[in-house]
């Protein structure tokens, strides 16, 4: 009762606000002549439209439709036409006949080539565009359940891989247009615009705060940033009031469970035991024995023991996840507002302390002060605590045996709990994930906030205008790692108790100054805009650690509570870099067929030895359309040819590698601490990689608006990339600037939408993109090693970066007659069993002369698609997401080569080989254990291709409802399915593995969620 | 617009230096009591060895087996003289001793900057002095291993590109002309009696690695004159208790001429340097001390070592080298010629530790056991504050007498009388007229388990018979390792 007595008075205080501000611009209606009067509908709904703007042609008089979209107006004698004009809707002239009563439709913006998207710095045409960007909008970001937005893209947009990260409060992966930098250097991540503020990640945001994100691939569209441009830039706009819109309230939220996908069947107790009594080990068969010893003997077979143990069950859990937003904005002819907060809780599947949990706040307002004068001021506050999870649990559950159970009863000194060891079996280690999972606890909290103010001044109204902004970004994480002791018995505990705490901060400040000079002179349409950016970053870090303090309370758990405080642990970092930046853009276009853009910035900053870094590029554009041979075809209302060339750097790559420093080496002589020193002398300096991209593209609309197009073709060349570059003999490297990278490949979007009726649309979406990842040069050197010496990953000129690399397997040897007539198997000694390799030379030996490439951990195809349906109140969604082409490095299988008596997955176990024709894949159980099977091959890398059902949703939507005799909210419910079918063939949890070596990759969940969102 | 123009006073902020660095073109190399700093860093070095490292250059020879069973299976298989290049120790073992020895040319190349700028000239040629005989037992143990290796010139790693492969002759030669520069400038004294460095190289140590890889050279004459210089100083004794030389007492003793040291610095918990002894430890034992960690089951005494020292009627040094497991007992008493075992012969050591049957091993080295009683209170892990034995004076002494055998003469007394010291302390009664083979017997019984000396010898020797045991069957062309996969990726001169 009490909230609906609160509903109606909010919408009858709503409802008296808009009549006053009604009024008001009513005041401003005067004149002679007839009385016209009429209504606004919207084409598609048949819903009249309150607020829309109705003017009469030539004049600055007008009104504005009341509650029930109807309006009033007097005309004057001449006065033919009406503008109707409305937010969201094109705008649409009627000449008046001579009725007195009209009734206008007003046609939903179908086509987005009136919008602006946000350049950098200022804002430009979708048709001006000569270069390749996309924009996702807030609406395509709410279907994802997800704490970050970027995940929210993943298939969206053609030339931008996305790979999840599965535990919660982990950022994806993004890669715009591939890898143009070497991998693993912390060096691939794009540029984040966050309403001017620059970041390497967005983890803080929560999606519902973004109106927009824009992928800016090409680099003539990310030139204006200059020497941080080249992974890509994506910017992001916070949501933002809009002058003159009534007082939106929204609540959105869902709350849902993640259930871990495709979990790896490992081998059972039967399968394991069935390996063991195979692999030729006396220890590993008596391992067995001890089993059905301690435990006894499984009733169905007496030759195993009655344990069966799924780790991988036993450390998954289904995890919650929801998330719940207030929005309000609104705004009227000076101010416009959007406040709002939001939280969102996650748990990992990992059944320990493993979630995440964020409370965010944001305000954004904006004033026009004078009619020359608008200030504004933005704040977003996020304060997140995650718990990490203990990585390492992935990796021991896979190799912790099938023989052991969770719990050992028999384990009656184990302290505080009686879990199992598999020390007690006979193995060499303890196996059991849980006392790592139970007593390690990594929490951090995270506190980030973003603070900006700006002033823009109208010096020559609509002509020329000058911004200054200061954009302030403050974080604060404080990180403890707290490993707790236990006993499981001698070999399998932990002594003391540790905790780990370090403390860091960034502190970032960036003050711009722009001049924006837009004209028109006939034909010729000109925007020019030049400013200065100044950049201060400064970071801190402070860490140490406490060992034995008390454990009981967490009150106590702190470093000065610590019995032994090791000073070598204590470290304090700090980095200061500043940056000052002078850039100017101008875009140009000719009767609006003949495009031209081109901008340049000079960077400077104290990171490296060279200061100065110039960064230009050039954009050329043609509408056909808008010649006379097409001009007025409807099946081609519009088609834009594009190209583009420009230089980009990456600032990501560290001034200098190796040290020329002296680093502190302790030991002890005599029972006495001695510090020494170390120096090292593989010491170079770096610079910033330097991108050169050349892109050619056509955007199109055809078949009266209803399939738009854009295909896009690109070559990156990364110059100067830091490359490793081998230190011999001592197992190290130094980056040093001397390879050539290219990437290039080809995008094709399609858009398909149309209205059937009143009550039926849909649209049909699909994205695919090519790509293809080549080493040019690499200072000389035909290759380069990387990966492991047993994993081995190599690069080859002409040829994708860290290849894998290894022998191809031919088959198995399947009877000692095909080992009698090899002679490389009588060589090595092989019996059936092993692998046969390829004799890649044909020299008739065996050896790593014979090791190829394997494949590349880079998709050379990414597609992706949607599908949506609107009936009546009814919605449906729809996305798909796919890649092929790359492999994965299945090192879990790989390590039984450091530890041969662990688990294996089920597939493996089930289809080894044991006899002739049991498999001509996989090798004997013995096999697996002799260094000749364990050589780097292609039984180790797998296939990575995947299609998956991204996203399903289903919604109904409560419009116009009376309730109690009150207008009752626009209410949707939704349900979502996020990810629920993934199909690939690799033997993990997952196909997406971001640097292609699986060793222990967290899960990636299905979730489920129900939705709502309430509207005021 | 003037504010467009005033933003451009920031430039000035380029121009600052960037933080926390400390470049060594910024060390001051006028403190001249910093010059010791270099010298301890490759002393730290030295004693942070890599666990495997001692493993791969000590498991071939018929005195120890890998032990492990079921785990680092190429370890297992290179112990029975199957080679993989690729197995990751070969790699591991290699790029550790390299970076071994560039840090020690770099830290020579420090000291020299010290001299350079004022400090002590004898303080920094003995310093030098000392990083090369550091160096010369990185250089010695890789050739013994793999045979031609590089000599690292300077203290850059590239160097190796143009560096000429050296045989293993050349390497020795090398490491003995090292040594002959080096001993002028170091400290006659016992390492224990060095006050600035304790337990650092001296005289001796230089000494005895100029014999060491003399000996490998087969030139007997220059082995009998380094040892015997080592003899007549006087410096040096046998440690009475054997038992505990290899144990907390035995640290920094009078028979010892170099050790990698380690320490827990007398605290339960805290700050610890260690080597990773859990390798050499039981799978399984009820220790005297609960609570004290146990092992992975690796290095384990063979067989034919342990019936070897029963035939000689040893207890002293085989209660010392070996512990036994009653799985062991009865492997050993399988054998018709030995079910009459010693009755002191148990699977409880005389501190009370008690050695269960595991899976891995029969027997566990007893010369890489801790007894759990002198665990510091607090401390859990095998083998913690233990030091790690490299040359004792044992050693030296059966070098000298093999040297004498071999035809060389000496000036520090008889090879009965050198063998007859070895032999007295381990209870055994004294021989006359020692012959290479008694000497290597006596080495043998001695040095077992101890860095491959009795491999070494064998291949020195030929005598490849005594190296095929238990179902191994060893041929001189198996003498060397091949060179890691991934060194050869690197350096195309060791392919070829």
């Amino acid at each position: 009762m009490k909230k609906h007595l609160l509903q109606t008075q909010v919408n009858r205080w709503m409802k008296s606000m808009l009549l006053l501000f009604l009024a008001f611009i009513g005041t401003a209606v005067f004149g002679q002549g007839r009385n016209i009067s009429g209504t606004v509908y919207d084409q598609l709904t048949n819903e009249s439209l309150p607020g829309a703007s109705v003017l009469i042609k030539g004049t600055t008089k007008g009104t504005s439709t009341d509650i029930n979209g109807q309006f009033n107006l007097m005309v004057n004698a001449g006065e033919n036409t009406l503008v109707i004009s409305f937010i969201g809707y094109e705008t649409t002239e009627v000449a008046l006949g001579s009725q007195n009563v009209v009734s206008i439709m007003l046609t939903p913006e179908k086509t987005s080539l009136q919008e602006v998207v946000v350049v950098g710095y200022g804002t430009i045409k979708v048709k001006d565009l000569t270069s390749s960007i996309t924009t996702i909008k807030s609406e395509e970001l709410s279907k994802t359940p997800s704490s970050m937005p970027m995940q929210a893209l993943q298939g969206k947009v053609a030339g931008l891989q996305i790979v999840t990260n599965g535990g919660p409060g982990n950022s994806p992966t993004v890669r715009v247009r591939g890898i143009g930098s070497f991998p693993g250097h912390d060096n691939e991540a794009p540029l984040y615009v966050v309403d001017g503020m620059f970041f390497d990640n967005i983890d803080f945001l929560n999606p519902s705060e973004i109106a927009s994100i824009s992928i800016l691939k090409d680099a003539s569209a990310a030139a204006i940033y200059g020497v941080r441009a080249a992974n890509g830039v994506v910017l992001i706009e916070t949501k933002s009031g809009s002058y003159n819109q009534k007082p939106e309230f929204t609540y959105s939220g869902y709350a849902g469970y993640q259930v871990a996908q495709d979990v790896v069947k490992m081998a059972n107790a039967e399968q394991f035991t069935a390996m063991a009594m195979e692999s030729g080990s006396a220890a590993d068969k008596s391992f067995i024995e001890e089993a059905m010893q301690r435990y006894g003997r499984s009733r169905v077979n007496p030759f195993i023991p009655d344990v069966n143990t799924d780790w991988y069950n036993e450390i998954l859990r289904p995890a919650k996840i929801s998330n719940h937003s207030l929005d309000f904005s609104g705004g009227n002819e000076i101010a416009k507002y959007s406040i709002g907060t939001n939280y969102f809780f996650q748990e990992g599947l990992l059944n320990m302390k493993n979630e995440y949990e964020r409370m965010n706040l944001h305000s954004k307002i904006d004033l026009k002060a004078t009619d020359w004068l608008t200030i504004g001021c933005n704040i977003v506050y996020s304060n997140a605590t995650k718990y990490n999870d203990q990585a390492g649990a992935w990796n021991q559950a896979y190799f912790a045996v099938p023989i052991m159970p969770v719990h050992d009863e028999f384990n009656t000194n184990a302290s505080p709990t009686n879990y199992a060891s598999a020390r007690s079996l006979g193995y060499r280690d303890g196996q059991n994930p849980f006392p790592a999972m139970d007593f390690n606890i990594d929490g951090m909290k995270i506190k980030k906030i973003i603070a900006n103010f700006y002033m823009e001044f109208d010096l020559v109204p609509k002509t020329l205008t000058f911004k200054t902004t200061y954009n302030n970004y403050f974080m604060a994480i404080d990180q403890r790692v707290v490993n707790l002791p236990w006993y499981i018995d001698d070999g399998f505990q932990n002594v003391d108790a540790t905790l780990t705490r370090t403390i860091s901060k960034d502190d970032n400040k960036i003050w711009d100054n722009i001049l924006t000079f837009t004209e028109s002179f006939g034909a010729h349409n000109l925007t020019i805009m030049a400013g200065t950016s100044f950049k201060d970053e400064s970071f801190q870090k402070l860490t140490a650690q406490g060992k034995d303090f008390p454990t009981n309370m967490e009150q106590s758990w702190y470093i000065s509570q610590s019995a032994n405080i090791p000073s070598e642990q204590v470290s304090d970092d700090g980095i200061r870099m500043y940056g000052m930046s002078y850039f100017s853009r101008l875009a140009y276009n000719f009767k609006d067929k003949y495009l031209l853009y081109a901008t340049v910035r000079a960077d400077g900053s104290n990171k490296y030895q060279q200061t100065w870094g110039y960064f230009p590029t050039i954009g050329v554009g043609w509408i056909l359309s808008e010649e006379n041979f097409l001009k007025g075809n409807v099946n081609i209302p519009f088609l834009k040819l594009r190209a583009s060339w420009g230089q980009l750097g990456n600032d990501h790559i560290q001034a200098s590698d190796g040290a020329y420093t002296t680093s502190i080496a302790n030991t002890t002589l005599g029972g006495i601490q001695y510090a020494g020193t170390v120096v090292s002398n593989s010491f170079s300096y770096l610079k910033w990689e330097l991108v050169e991209e050349t892109n050619i593209g056509i955007t199109a609309k055809l078949l009266n608006d209803k399939l738009s197009a854009d295909l896009d073709y690109y070559i990156r060349d990364t110059k100067k990339a830091a490359i490793p570059v081998i230190i011999p003999a001592v197992g190290t490297s130094v980056m040093r600037p001397v390879g050539t990278i290219r990437n290039s490949g080809i995008e094709l979007s399609l858009g398909w939408s149309d209205r059937i009726n009143d009550k039926l649309s849909y649209s049909v979406g699909a994205n695919v993109s090519t790509l293809k990842n080549e080493v040019r040069d690499l200072y000389g050197q035909s290759y380069l090693d990387g990966g492991t010496a047993e994993f081995r990953q190599r690069t080859y000129v002409g040829e994708p970066l860290m290849a894998f690399y290894g022998r191809e397997v031919a088959g198995i040897y399947q009877n000692q007659a095909e080992i009698d007539a090899d002679p490389v198997a009588i060589t090595n000694g092989l019996v059936p069993g092993d692998f046969k390799y390829k004799d890649q030379n044909g020299d008739d030996v065996i050896d790593d002369d014979d090791r190829v490439i394997l494949g590349s951990y880079f998709p050379n195809l990414i597609y992706g698609g949607n599908f949506s349906i609107n009936y009546s109140d009814f919605d449906l969604s729809c996305s798909v997401y796919g890649q092929s082409g790359n492999k994965i490095l299945n090192r879990k299988r790989g390590e039984l080569i450091w530890t041969a008596d662990g688990n294996l997955d089920a597939d493996l176990a089930t289809n080894r080989w044991h006899g002739e024709g049991t498999s001509n894949i996989y090798p004997s159980s013995a096999g697996l254990r002799k260094g000749w099977n364990q050589k780097m091959s292609d039984y180790f890398v797998e296939d990575g291709s995947f299609f998956r059902i991204q996203n399903v949703q289903v919604g109904y939507t409560i419009r116009d409802s009376k309730w109690l005799g009150g207008q009752f909210p626009e209410t949707r419910i939704s349900f979502t399915a996020e990810r629920p079918l993934t199909l690939f063939s690799y033997n993990g949890f997952t196909p997406e593995v971001a640097n292609g070596v699986d060793t222990q990759t967290y899960p990636i969940p299905a979730i489920y969620t129900i939705g709502l969102n309430v509207k005021f | 617009m003037g504010v467009l123009f005033l933003s451009n006073g920031c430039k000035k902020y380029l121009d600052d230096p960037k933080e926390n660095l400390a470049y060594t073109d910024e060390t001051d190399y006028t403190i001249s009591s910093n010059m010791i700093k270099p010298i301890l860093g490759t002393y730290s070095e030295f004693n942070n060895t890599e666990w495997e490292d001692f493993p791969l250059i000590a498991v071939r020879g018929d005195d120890v087996n890998a032990g492990g069973l079921g785990d680092q299976q190429d370890f297992a298989e290179t112990d029975r003289y199957n080679y993989n290049k690729d197995f990751w120790m070969y790699n591991s073992l290699w790029q550790n001793y390299y970076t071994n020895m560039f840090s020690a040319n770099s830290a020579i190349e420090q000291i020299v900057l010290y001299k350079e700028n004022g400090a002590n000239q004898t303080l920094a040629d003995q310093y030098i002095a000392e990083a090369n005989v550091l160096k010369s037992w990185w250089l010695f143990n890789l050739s013994r291993v793999w045979g031609s290796i590089l000599i690292p010139a300077d203290a850059t790693p590239s160097s190796l590109y143009v560096t000429p492969l050296s045989s293993k002759e050349e390497v020795m030669q090398y490491i003995s002309d090292l040594m002959d520069e080096a001993i002028p400038n170091l400290v006659a004294v016992r390492p224990n009696e060095r006050a600035d460095i304790p337990g650092g190289v001296t005289k001796y140590t230089a000494l005895a690695m100029k014999a060491l890889a003399n000996l490998e050279l087969k030139n007997y004459q220059a082995v009998a004159e380094a040892t015997g210089e080592i003899i007549n100083s006087g410096k040096y004794s046998l440690e009475v208790d054997y038992y505990n030389l290899f144990k907390i007492p035995g640290k920094l003793s009078n028979e010892n001429l170099w050790e990698m040291q380690y320490s827990d610095l007398g605290q339960g918990s805290g700050d610890n340097f260690s080597y990773l002894f859990a390798f050499f430890g039981p799978s399984d034992w009820n220790p005297a001390v609960a609570g004290s960690g146990p092992g992975w089951g690796f290095w384990e005494p063979s067989l034919k070592y342990i019936k070897f020292m029963l035939d000689r009627g040893e207890s002293i040094r085989l209660e010392t080298s070996v512990i036994f497991t009653n799985r062991g007992i009865t492997e050993l008493k399988s054998d018709p010629n030995y079910t009459n075992l010693p009755t002191w012969i148990s699977n409880t050591t005389r501190s009370g530790d008690e050695f269960k049957d595991y899976a891995r091993a029969m027997f566990a080295s007893g010369k890489h056991y801790l007894p759990s009683d002198q665990l510091t209170e607090g401390r859990t892990e095998y083998g913690t504050n233990k030091n790690f034995i490299c040359i004792r004076y044992s050693e030296i002494l059966l070098m000298y007498a093999e040297a004498l055998t071999q035809g060389a003469s000496g000036s520090a007394g008889s090879a009965d009388e050198a063998v007859n010291l070895v032999r007295a302390r381990a209870g055994l009664s004294n021989v006359s007229g020692v012959t290479t083979a008694q000497v290597m017997d006596e080495k043998f019984a001695e040095l077992a388990m101890e860095w491959g000396t009795r491999f070494y010898d064998m291949v020195r020797l030929g005598r490849t018979a005594d190296l095929s045991y238990e179902g191994r069957n060893f041929e001189i062309g198996k003498a060397f390792l091949p060179y890691p996969q991934n060194q050869i990726d690197q350096l195309p001169v060791l392919g070829q």
